[in-house]
């Protein structure tokens, strides 16, 4: 029963690593999209590209799909994190502690919430040997972004500091309507 | 009723392309080799159904977790849909079926809801599978909707390879819209070797209301099933 069992887990453990960085064919240089070494950019959205070699066309595109989605979520953190430092700091509060826990709060907040309206836009699935190798685009609208950011920055003020409460959310307010003019 | 030579060399165009009837909603239901055309029809039909009442609302549940730490990974996702048996029941007291297509192989019906008189669609005769359409590798860019692609291959059954299309395309079409996303990496790095440890997860549960598949398009030479769904924008 114990060789059984050790034989089972052997097979597993090797039908995995063949299938996660193994023995596999690697992608030719003409086959990977021009997007995927170099995502577009844009001023009011972000985009990330993800990949996954997997066995099933079905699997390697759930793969992809969600590499890309996830570099989209790491890069929100960062964005969010920029975008309310220059928030607090035109507010006089850029240096106070309590000040970066808020802006640390909105940004972890904000990145670990839901991801609205993050689509995949583009996506190729090429045959490597008997894989499927899947590349997906993910674009996210800034504008989300923005809104998100007030949205929990507003709901994080209830908690912050009373004395210091009184934060305008008029910079963070002129970003959405810059952000807004740029997608029309 | 139109009669086909062979399976999936020949669709109906509404299994390929769904038409738009004004003030009724469609949906398509196939089936495979039985006894007899009647048996066939009564599971094409059931499957029809099914399709409409989770055209009007269904509620999905996706999860998908991977864990990699550079030789390893582990993928698992989810899925997980519930639909209502009050609004099966109601379509299937309040539907009629408006075209069918027949092959050997292969049963095909399309059902309209609620029931009523409606024109049998011009052209819908048998045709043989247009050219690679362009939502595969682009999803269509209309602000009024959100869309959704499903994919899959080498399947055995046509079936089951059809009804796993349309449920990837509904299942995308909800991360489209929102879904959670969450992850951890680390990395250790030895005298020799860097190793990249990633956790990833992302979630969602949504009911959705009005997702339909739109387009369908089967890839003959390299035996893999596309399926578009779509959903107005809210």
């Amino acid at each position: 029963m114990k060789k059984l069992l050790l034989f089972v887990l052997l097979i597993t453990v090797a039908l995995f690593t063949v299938n996660c960085g193994g023995k596999k064919p690697k992608a030719k240089m003409e086959d990977i999209p021009e997007w995927y070494l170099n995502p577009p950019q844009a001023e009011d959205a972000i985009y990330q590209a993800g990949d996954a070699v997997k066995t099933s066309m079905a699997l390697a595109k759930d793969a992809a799909d969600a590499r890309a989605r996830d570099a989209i979520a790491r890069t929100l953190e960062l964005k969010v994190t920029n975008m309310m430092k220059d928030f607090m700091q035109q507010s006089g509060l850029g240096e106070d502690s309590e000040a970066l826990e808020f802006t640390s709060n909105v940004s972890k907040q904000v990145a670990s919430t839901v991801l609205r309206g993050c689509q995949i836009v583009k996506r190729e699935m090429k045959t490597e040997g008997a894989n499927y190798h899947g590349y997906s685009l993910a674009e996210y609208n800034l504008n989300s972004l923005v809104q998100e950011t007030l949205n929990e920055a507003r709901k994080q003020k209830a908690l912050y500091n009373e004395a210091k409460a009184n934060l305008s959310f008029e910079e963070l307010e002129r970003e959405i309507d810059k952000l807004k003019q740029v997608g029309e | 009723m139109i009669n086909l030579t062979s399976a999936q060399e020949f669709t109906p165009s509404w299994f390929e392309q769904l038409p738009e009837i004004p003030g009724a909603r469609l949906a398509v239901g196939y089936s495979g080799k039985y006894v007899n055309y009647n048996q066939a029809k009564a599971a094409a039909l059931e499957l029809a159904r099914k399709n409409m009442t989770k055209q009007i609302s269904v509620r999905l549940v996706f999860d998908l977790e991977e864990l990699s730490d550079g030789r390893l990974c582990l993928l698992n996702p989810s899925f997980k849909e519930f639909i209502s048996g009050g609004i099966l029941q109601t379509v299937a007291n309040n539907s009629v079926v408006i075209d069918s297509a027949i092959t050997e192989d292969d049963y095909f019906v399309l059902l309209a809801y609620p029931a009523g008189e409606y024109q049998l669609i011009p052209g819908a005769g048998d045709k043989t599978w247009g050219i690679r359409p362009d939502w595969i590798e682009n999803l269509p860019n209309d602000k009024g909707y959100v869309f959704g692609v499903g994919m899959v291959a080498r399947y055995r059954s046509w079936i089951r390879a059809w009804y796993d299309a349309d449920e990837y395309a509904r299942f995308d079409l909800g991360k489209n819209l929102q879904i959670k996303a969450e992850s951890v990496q680390a990395s250790r790095r030895d005298n020799r070797t860097t190793i990249e440890s990633v956790i990833l997860k992302q979630t969602y549960d949504l009911t959705l209301k009005d997702v339909t598949i739109v387009a369908r398009w089967f890839d003959i030479e390299n035996n893999a099933y596309y399926s578009l769904s779509r959903a107005p924008r809210q």
